[in-house]
């Protein structure tokens, strides 16, 4: 089915023409004073008319007048409510430098933090809804949309407006589940995960798998934050050259102080936007890399695994006579992993985690009869080897004491090289540093659980000792750059 | 003929950063996936600058290859074992000036890194020392593409500046197609070097000064192993590489590029933050001279302009100072967006004595002090309409 939102989205770039519910109010003298891309034009599907659903789009509104003025004071007025109201942003809301555009259907951002503004939309929208607007459109800037945006196409391979429509909306799911209140107006038609009848709090690459265009999105079609929301192009951007825009190193910059001041005082800023200044700049890594590189270095850092040695001669020294050649001698590494088989530990989280060790052991020259697994709970049983081909048993549940798996996996013979831990790190932990390497796969785990422990409210499990290397499993997707 | 290409002008911001890191003489480390260009980059550099190229792949070295052979002569005990250099060592020293490449970087076993560890930071191989005129420059793997690679120590990674090595599509496709591009270098102007040094040496030790944690910081986590941090050395490679860019007429985002690869991301920017809070012109400076005050175009920096003015009134608080800093404001109201000046006028009015007259120019300020009533007016009803929907959801 051809729907409005599609068929408009893919046959004009933006801004795209919204199914107006009153036509006959756009008179010659508009069309004739509006530039021909905000000209509003009937529905090319009758079934957006019908339905009930359908909002207004806010420029359906248009006075037949002449063009309206903006009104700097009042958007003004409306940025000084916004950095009253959520001060952490003021640093943000102020380098942005207005721009007024007739284009724009109501107020977008672009890359280089301009901020177009429809003179009529300002002129229509309560001041205290203003001011909500600018905070949506600073944050899309700030959370990087359009970057975002940009990688996740060229990742998923999205091409095309329709596609950058769906992005914007994913977008703007991100941003207005826990923007507006505490001092700020909700927009009118703004869009929530709610609209789309998906759950709150998550991220925008998320989103964009859970919907497409369709009924649902017919009402936000005219939806448009600008380049700044998307990446994608707006015939009013001014460009890399226009005047007033902010350098890449100027955003970064300003980016950087927006989230400094958050993470200086954070209790002052709702806990979505604690979470963006803590990734902002230090995006989490996937784990599968660090645990590898991490592994990697154990199991072949000095004194294990492949180096240099002098004691046997190297085969270069025949050819060289009178000189002292070391040569590269390389014993395979053996890893033993212990596993916290607790009941606080999932089945699932435990079976990648394995999987992953046992591929990085191989990758480094282990053989699978190197690699040995010691399931351990309150007491470590056996330690098995890899090379079972039936897999292994991993039985276990109850409490965590990891210091048996550790003198379990350290009295095996010969001695391991490296020894990995995958555990969700509520456990006491061995006191004296074990003679090889240790990396610690850590599933994340709410450190808050202890408060409601009936037996001894105040424990808090120990965390990791610092000899060891922790790597973080299934950590959040990258939300910053 | 499939190998003739011609070049165009095109601004490069990497090659920037690499070439005034290598007139800078510090050793640049470049990250980039294989086959990303990093080799042609280094072919043009030493082009440019009119050095020979010598390339080294360091995984495929054994440590003895930099730090010298030791051979067994007529009389070890009277004599000692000298440790005999490569043969690309001593041609380098030789012609007494090249590009030393070293490729593979990450993929090079511990003891090869260790022992570059001299070559790179004491720039000795066995018993031959390079000359001055030789620089260095290194590559290697990002650890996701270098399956069986190590990461690189701290202290070999100190000692490097860290450039992240990206391709453009466009410049690729159009080099394909026959035109690649050509950065123009930056120049060094000897007359403002000396005024450059000093600059540099204001930021970084002010910097230093406010945040002395950052001084030196071992990389704590997983993501950030094996990159640049913070210590003495990193910073005073920092210094060098403000005083060069400063000096060349170089683009903030060439020396951003610089400072985060040599200090990390964080205190990089940190300290390009400060940079920017640096070149704002002082607050006795506009107090001495209100009417021909030039403040900042963009609202943040203004605010920041204004609020520093304000607390230089605060601290020295005199009638002369206040009725300045009133000017000032009306002069910022005139110029600018009204918003940024209402927070600064409040508090300015704040650190009224009594005996103080008003200003005649306050009357200048009305439309920042209506413009904050209407914004007043609007919070209320925000949170009147709050409070209306809040009623209503439950």
């Amino acid at each position: 089915m051809n729907t409005p939102a599609s068929s408009t989205a893919a046959s004009a770039p933006t801004p795209v023409s919204a199914p107006s519910p009153a036509p006959p109010q756009v008179s010659a003298s508009a069309r004739a004073s509006a530039p021909p891309q905000v000209s509003v034009s009937a529905p090319a599907d009758p079934q957006a008319r019908t339905d009930p659903q359908t909002r207004t789009d806010p420029r359906a509104r248009t006075d037949p007048q002449a063009p309206v003025r903006l009104d700097l004071d009042k958007l003004f007025a409306a940025r000084l409510q916004a950095a009253r109201a959520r001060p952490y942003l003021a640093t943000a809301l102020f380098a942005l430098c207005v721009v007024p555009s007739r284009r724009v259907p109501t107020m977008a951002v672009d890359r280089y933090w301009r901020c177009y503004a429809s003179p009529v939309f300002v002129d229509r929208t309560p001041l205290e809804e203003l001011a909500g607007v600018w905070v949506h459109e600073v944050s899309h800037l700030l959370r990087d949309h359009h970057g975002r945006g940009d990688r996740v196409a060229r990742e998923r391979g999205l091409t095309g407006p329709a596609e950058r429509l769906r992005m914007n909306i994913a977008a703007d799911c991100e941003i207005n589940d826990d923007v507006f209140g505490d001092g700020l107006v909700r927009p009118e038609g703004a869009v929530d995960p709610g609209l789309l009848r998906l759950p709150e709090g998550q991220l925008m690459e998320d989103y964009l798998r859970q919907f497409r265009l369709g009924r649902l999105t017919e009402s936000v079609a005219w939806l448009d934050c600008g380049s700044g929301a998307d990446g994608l192009e707006r015939e009013w951007d001014l460009g890399p050259d226009g005047a007033d825009g902010l350098s890449e190193q100027e955003r970064d910059a300003v980016r950087f102080r927006v989230a400094q001041g958050i993470n200086a005082r954070p209790g002052h800023a709702p806990k979505g936007w604690q979470r963006w200044a803590e990734q902002a700049f230090h995006p989490p890594q996937p784990w599968r890399e660090l645990l590898g590189a991490a592994v990697r270095s154990a199991a072949c850092g000095g004194g294990a695994g492949e180096d240099y040695t002098y004691g046997r001669p190297a085969r270069r020294s025949a050819s060289l006579p009178g000189v002292v050649l070391p040569s590269l001698r390389r014993r395979p590494p053996r890893v033993a992993v212990v596993i916290d088989t607790s009941g606080s530990v999932s089945d699932a989280e435990l079976g990648s985690a394995l999987l992953e060790v046992a591929a990085i052991a191989r990758a480094v020259g282990g053989r699978r009869d190197l690699v040995t697994v010691v399931p351990c709970d309150a007491a470590a049983r056996v330690a098995h080897s890899l090379c079972r081909a039936e897999g292994i048993p991993l039985v276990g549940g109850g409490g965590t004491d990891l210091r048996t798996g550790f003198s379990k996996a350290l009295r095996g013979r010969p001695a391991p090289d490296a020894v990995v831990v995958l555990t969700d790190g509520q456990t006491p932990w061995p006191d004296t540093r074990p003679p090889c390497r240790t990396v610690v796969g850590l599933f994340p785990r709410q450190r808050a659980r202890a408060s409601w422990d009936e037996d001894d409210p105040d424990h808090v499990p120990d965390s990791p000792p610092d000899w060891v290397r922790v790597v973080e499993i299934g950590s959040a997707p990258p939300g910053g750059r | 003929m499939l190998r003739d290409s011609t070049t165009e002008p095109r601004p490069d911001i990497q090659l920037e950063a690499l070439t005034l890191a290598v007139a800078a003489d510090l050793p640049v480390l470049l990250w980039g996936e294989p086959g990303i260009g990093k080799t042609a980059a280094l072919t043009q550099l030493a082009a440019a600058l009119d050095l020979p190229l010598t390339t080294v792949i360091a995984s495929v070295h054994e440590p003895s290859d930099f730090s010298g052979l030791p051979v067994v002569g007529d009389d070890p005990a009277e004599q000692g074992v000298p440790m005999a250099p490569p043969d690309w060592a001593v041609r380098l020293v030789r012609a007494g000036r090249g590009l030393l490449f070293l490729d593979e970087l990450s993929t090079a076993p511990p003891a090869v890194q260790a022992a570059l560890l001299r070559l790179v930071l004491e720039r000795r191989i066995g018993a031959l020392r390079l000359p001055p005129g030789v620089r260095i420059v290194a590559a290697a793997n990002p650890r996701s593409s270098a399956a069986d690679g190590w990461e690189l120590s701290p202290p070999l990674a100190n000692r490097f500046v860290h450039l992240q090595w990206t391709h453009d599509q466009d410049v690729v496709v159009r080099g394909l197609g026959g035109t690649w591009p050509r950065a123009t270098l930056p120049r060094l102007d000897p007359d403002g070097l000396a005024e450059a040094v000093g600059y540099a040496r204001r930021a970084v030790c002010a910097f230093l000064t406010a945040r002395p944690g950052l001084v030196h910081r071992l990389p704590s986590g997983e993501t950030r192993r094996g990159g640049a941090w913070p210590s003495p050395r990193s910073w005073e490679m920092t210094l060098c590489l403000i005083a060069f860019a400063t000096a060349a007429g170089s683009s903030r985002e060439v020396l951003s590029l610089l400072v985060r690869g040599t200090v990390g991301d964080g205190p990089g920017l940190e300290l390009m933050a400060g940079l920017d809070r640096m070149d704002l012109p002082d607050p006795e400076t506009l107090l001495a001279d209100p009417s021909g005050a030039v403040l900042p175009e963009r609202g943040d920096l203004r605010q920041a302009v204004l609020d520093g003015v304000v607390a230089a009134v605060r601290k020295r608080p005199e009638k002369s100072r206040w009725d300045a800093a009133w000017a000032l404001l009306a002069r910022a109201m005139e110029t600018g967006a009204p918003d940024v000046v209402v927070v600064p006028a409040t508090t300015l009015a704040g650190l009224r004595r009594q005996d103080w007259d008003v200003p005649a120019s306050i009357d200048r300020l009305a439309g920042a002090m209506s413009l904050s009533r209407r914004a007043d007016r609007a919070a209320d009803r925000a949170a009147a309409r709050n409070a209306g929907t809040a009623k209503a959801a439950r």
